[in-house]
């Protein structure tokens, strides 16, 4: 018996041992929810092209993945889908100030079912239900906030808005019939939307242009394969990926 | 107070859900509980296993059960909600079947542990007197099971405080109208700005339900004394 226990006690220290440091050459990306398919034939061209080099993508609002980093979540590289999230992580000293670069940029539009007449934002309050990401984190949803309240509607959207946890919950909403439209980006649409479509591309001078900044966090900073993949980031083949994901690189 | 108009609505809303989840499901707990404790007959294995499979079922998957069955392609959502004009998901009705469905177990448990506790000779001698089943129900089983039925009220409403994963799904997050207390609390912890505003909802949370469960002793010791 004694022995047992002895035994147990060691297979548990091994293995908390042998789970403690991380793995060389491996990567943790922490990447906005609206990056999910570019960003894993990215981390995918990239391990393919560098042998030993293994990636862990961590996928969901740009907000809520700074915080997950403020509380030492690993993450080696950081995409988000404002400069908000990326300014306050650098504010808290997680980022390594000299490897930030802007990645790409997106459009927000206005999805719904197709036979929807709902052209422009004006029309958007006539609606019973619409989904946007919660602006407390979800970068889709500030930039949708924004555009409220530029064309003044904010307080016609009250108690509409439901709140989603990242811009592609929110298209799964509209997409599911559960909602009337969603705000969701340009890229989310083109490539996930199945039952809605683009009823209007929401103007540009309601709202502050979709930027996505990456960097090395400061963590990331120390590991040769981070850098190398922040360098590969900013390789021609790397905006080809992102363009044929619809992203705008210029 | 830090606190927004919408996370006063939040505390009012939690409130709100889990006392109508509690007030419409006690007549159909006390209902299945007396089913299982005084009636013999088939299936009552099945009967057990459906009520209080909420209890061991993560409360997402019971979200999501109920959002395939009442939402815009559901079986029930398309023929019977939707003709009659009636639309659940996304509104606070949704939270409220939500938390109904994820505490009737316990309140179902706490009535027919009430409900065993009952002297059988009272409700025998009933019997013999002539009243009939639901006279007994009326004038014996339920004033005696009373215990019971509150603690299970209790019980159940303090349960439906802190539902989170079933009314995520179902009634999403919209902020005056289906987020609780548990999704607000949500919301501002996966914000990088929210955490003074998540700990003061924590501790309203808390006060909330250690009131309910002074409470509860409180009459608990009341009822002991009374007997």
């Amino acid at each position: 018996m004694k022995y047992a226990l002895r035994a147990i006690c060691f297979a548990f220290l091994i293995t908390m041992l042998s789970a403690l440091p991380a793995r060389a050459g491996e990567i943790n990306v922490s990447a906005a929810a609206s990056l999910r398919e570019a960003v894993t034939e990215l981390t995918g061209t990239f391990a393919k092209n560098t042998p030993g080099t293994t990636f862990k993508n961590n996928l969901a609002a740009s907000g809520s993945l700074a915080k997950q980093i403020v509380n030492g979540a690993p993450a080696d590289i950081f995409f988000s889908a404002n400069p908000e999230w990326m300014e306050y992580l650098k504010g808290k000293k997680l980022m390594d100030e000299t490897n930030i670069t802007t990645l790409a940029y997106n459009v927000l539009v206005f999805v719904g079912k197709p036979e929807l007449k709902v052209k422009t934002m004006r029309d958007v309050v006539t609606l019973e239900k619409i989904a946007i990401g919660s602006p407390k984190s979800v970068p889709a949803g500030q930039y949708a906030a924004d555009a409220f309240r530029k064309a003044g509607i904010e307080k016609q959207l009250e108690n509409k808005l439901v709140m989603a946890r990242d811009v592609r919950e929110c298209l799964m909403y509209a997409d599911r019939g559960d909602v009337s439209g969603a705000f969701v980006y340009k890229t989310d649409a083109e490539q996930m939307a199945r039952n809605v479509k683009i009823l209007f591309i929401v103007p540009q001078e309601l709202y502050p242009r979709v930027t996505y900044p990456v960097g090395l966090t400061a963590a990331g900073s120390r590991k040769a394969e981070a850098g190398a993949f922040y360098r590969f980031l900013q390789s021609s083949d790397a905006k080809k990926i992102l363009v044929k994901y619809g992203f705008i690189v210029k | 107070m830090i606190l927004g108009h919408s996370d006063y609505l939040a505390i009012l809303l939690s409130l709100k859900v889990a006392s109508v989840a509690t007030i419409l499901s006690l007549p159909f707990g006390f209902a299945v509980a007396y089913l299982m404790t005084y009636r013999r007959f088939r299936g009552i294995v099945v009967l057990d296993v459906i009520v209080n499979l909420p209890l061991t079922l993560p409360p997402v998957v019971i979200g999501y059960l109920l959002l395939l069955l009442l939402g815009q392609h559901g079986w029930v959502g398309r023929y019977v909600l939707q003709p009659l004009g009636i639309k659940l998901i996304f509104t606070w009705k949704a939270a409220v079947i939500a938390t109904a469905v994820v505490g009737f177990p316990l309140m179902v448990r706490s009535i027919r542990t009430g409900m065993e506790t009952i002297d059988q000779r009272l409700v025998q001698a009933s019997r013999t007197l002539g009243a009939g089943w639901f006279d007994t129900i009326v004038t014996v089983i339920a004033p005696l099971s009373i215990r019971g039925l509150i603690a299970g009220s209790i019980l159940m409403f303090a349960r439906g405080l802190g539902e989170f994963g079933a009314t995520i799904v179902v009634a999403g997050n919209i902020p005056g109208i289906t987020q609780t207390i548990p999704l607000a609390i949500y919301e501002y912890v996966s914000s990088p700005r929210g955490d003074a505003i998540a700990i003061a909802l924590c501790l309203i949370s808390i006060c909330i339900s250690v009131a309910v469960l002074v409470f509860y002793e409180w009459l608990g010791r009341r009822m002991v004394r009374a007997d």
